[in-house]
């Protein structure tokens, strides 16, 4: 595996401000990207897995904002950008955005220009950063659309979104952002808005892409089942950090961190003998706008010890890139 | 596309229809001898009631309501309106004198004012919560609540009788001819007919706006590398047009409305003008064509307005329902 890197988040920090209270949307967040590899962003609703996604972009809203931590992006030359220095709508941004990094969001039916048609919108993201004429970028586009297994793409160039559905909609979206051949894809729960059936062939579809454009990929969701169908890294994050990281083998074979052997034994798995019962996680995630001073899982935890409500656990290498979160893998703890 | 147009068009028709059985029952309810709105009243002076009564046979008021409407209606399509029963003139002779003045006041005002209210509520809305916002919040709110009259008193006031700036009403001076020599006559009443339209507009541009940009797509049209500009302008104010749309069709009558007053304010010789003289002179059958010409117009205003929001809503131009399909 090539392991040269493309992205890297260090102690990434945002922060909302929801009227005069702060929400810690993410609080301390660091992976890499491996160029050509994709990497899962795996959490829970509301644990800061599409902010980290927007804060590498600096796609948040206005109330948003990176407090701390780098974002550093390394461009084909090897040079390296500090993306979270640059101003929101800055020239050097925008020529990242859409070019370099692309993303994918959640909903394809809110995704899409109401009044343009479709053609136009991919084409539009490709005239903005390559000095092409109209035909060729016709053509590209075509060809991209033809790529994504539309029939008749010479038509449906023309089509408005409305004249589309979900899947389709939502393959329009990779055409957007694989158009001008990005090095890194984000692709923020591409399939949460689409039903079972589609999801599946919108997966298939974006890791045919990865791997012939070569493109980095994150991609971010709740479901562990993508994740081991797809990705060769995951990153599991609670609560704006990430608990545990390692590759596929690692998270699925031998997981460490209770949260993660949580969300392992929540995956449904379709079997002949029914016996056993879906398990779901106790709880619900804190409110964001408190301070936690111990581990945020404590009051989730099975293995709660007296250490992880007083102290903020800190990160223990397992094994090579496999690293986790949590007082019973420190080095000087009991329970090793 | 084309069928759309058609389909809207054709639905002029009924709506006309029910307004000119409306201004019909208006006239039958007017009091005095009808053959005086059919005749001219110097004629009416010097016939007997024998004669008055022949000729009331032979001008059909004795038929029925229903073939008198038609007869009246046919009458309306070619421009035969009736008299005045003030000046005893023909009715289409009144309306023509009036008529191009309201429809230059009225145009001129409501693409200023469409104009302004666009732009103010759009940099409103991309500055929200600031100083320019809050500014733009405040005149808006005086816009729409102060009456247009006071405006327009205010107006002569400052820019007629001490700055001199502009000419305190009519419509032209003599030689006046082009539109471009009338003009100054126009900035006025204009302004002032349109103030109420421009603080509603930028209202709703301001609230359609921010709605827009927190669409999903915004976020896209960000994602793809487009500058601030292209993005407010092309993804965000192109959509947010689309509800305004039905806010200008709904203002348009308000705007005719509106030129009853300020005409008279202004002394300008429109047709809310004269509207305003013959209620004053109980001249019926003048208020109820005016009546007529006004609803109509409003009605052919409206109409554009859903031409254009056509142009602007692929939606609405293919009339099909959202999702599915690959209908064209």
């Amino acid at each position: 595996m090539n392991e040269e890197i493309i992205l890297k988040v260090e102690n990434l920090q945002t922060k909302f401000r929801v009227g005069k209270r702060i929400v810690h949307a993410v609080n301390d967040v660091s992976f890499e990207l491996k160029k050509g590899t994709m990497l899962g962003i795996v959490g829970e609703s509301g644990c800061g897995k599409s902010v980290t996604a927007h804060s590498i972009m600096k796609l948040l809203p206005k109330n948003g904002s990176i407090t701390g931590g780098k974002v550093k992006y390394y461009d084909n030359n090897g040079k390296a950008h500090i993306l979270n220095e640059y101003d929101r709508n800055s020239k050097e941004l925008r020529t990242i955005r859409g070019k370099e990094i692309s993303m994918i969001f959640q909903d394809p039916l809110a995704s899409l220009d109401p009044v343009y048609t479709i053609g136009s919108q991919i084409s539009e993201n490709l005239r903005e950063h390559e000095n092409i004429s109209k035909k060729e970028a016709f053509d590209r586009v075509v060809s991209m659309l033809f790529e994504l297994g539309f029939s008749n793409p010479e038509e449906r160039y023309y089509d408005y979104p409305h004249n589309f559905s979900g899947g389709m909609k939502q393959r329009v979206m990779i055409a957007i952002a694989m158009i001008c051949n990005p090095n890194i894809l984000i692709a923020d729960e591409p399939t949460t808005a689409l039903d079972v059936t589609i999801q599946a062939q919108i997966l298939t579809l974006m890791s045919k892409m990865q791997k012939t454009h070569g493109t980095s990929t994150i991609l971010i969701t709740h479901n562990m089942g993508i994740v081991a169908e797809t990705c060769d890294e995951v990153a599991v994050i609670y609560m704006g950090r990430i608990v545990e990281f390692g590759n596929l083998e690692q998270i699925f074979n031998t997981p460490m961190h209770p949260y993660t052997k949580a969300l392992l034994k929540s995956v449904p798995v379709l079997s002949s003998g029914g016996e056993k019962r879906l398990e779901y996680i106790p709880g619900a995630t804190p409110d964001g706008s408190e301070v936690i001073k111990g581990c945020a899982f404590a009051d989730r935890c099975k293995h709660t010890m007296e250490i992880c409500r007083t102290k903020q656990p800190v990160e223990s290498i397992v094994d090579g890139s496999h690293r986790v979160l949590c007082w019973l893998y420190d080095k000087g703890g009991k329970n090793a | 596309m084309f069928k759309y147009y058609i389909t809207r068009f054709a639905m002029l028709i009924p709506k006309l229809m029910v307004i000119s059985i409306i201004v019909f029952i208006g006239i039958q309810m007017i009091p005095g001898d009808p053959v005086t709105r059919t005749i001219s009243p110097e004629v009416y002076a010097h016939l007997s009631p024998v004669q008055l009564n022949e000729l009331r046979q032979e001008l059909g008021l004795n038929d029925s309501m229903v073939v008198q409407y038609l007869r009246w209606l046919s009458g309306l399509l070619r421009g035969d309106f009736g008299y005045s029963l003030v000046t005893g003139g023909k009715i289409s002779g009144i309306i023509a004198s009036r008529l191009p003045a309201t429809f230059e006041l009225a145009f001129v005002s409501l693409i200023f004012a469409t104009i302004l209210g666009l732009l103010f509520g759009f940099i409103s809305a991309i500055k929200k919560n600031t100083i320019i916002d809050y500014t733009n919040t405040v005149l808006g709110m005086i816009g729409i609540s102060v009456p247009p009259f006071f405006f327009g008193l205010l107006a002569i006031l400052l820019f007629s009788i001490y700055l001199r700036w502009f000419p305190t009403g009519g419509r032209m001076g003599y030689g006046h001819v082009t539109f471009f020599a009338r003009l100054k006559y126009l900035v006025l009443p204009a302004f002032i007919l349109g103030i109420s339209l421009i603080a509603t507009l930028m209202k709703f541009t301001r609230g359609s706006m921010l709605d827009v940009l927190s669409k999903e797509y915004i976020k896209v049209a960000r994602s793809k590398g487009l500058s601030e500009i292209k993005v407010n302008l092309k993804h965000g104010f192109r959509n947010a047009l689309i509800p305004i749309m039905v806010v200008l069709v709904m203002r348009i009558p308000m705007l005719v409305g509106g030129t009853v007053i300020i005409e008279t304010v202004f002394n300008y010789p429109g047709m809310g003008s004269l509207m305003v003289s013959s209620i004053s002179g109980s001249d019926m059958p003048v208020v109820m064509i005016g009546t007529f010409i006004m609803t109509s117009s409003v009605l052919l205003a409206s109409f554009f307005v859903d031409v254009f929001a056509a142009i602007i809503d692929p939606r609405i131009r293919f009339g099909t329902d959202a999702g599915g399909g690959n209908g064209k």
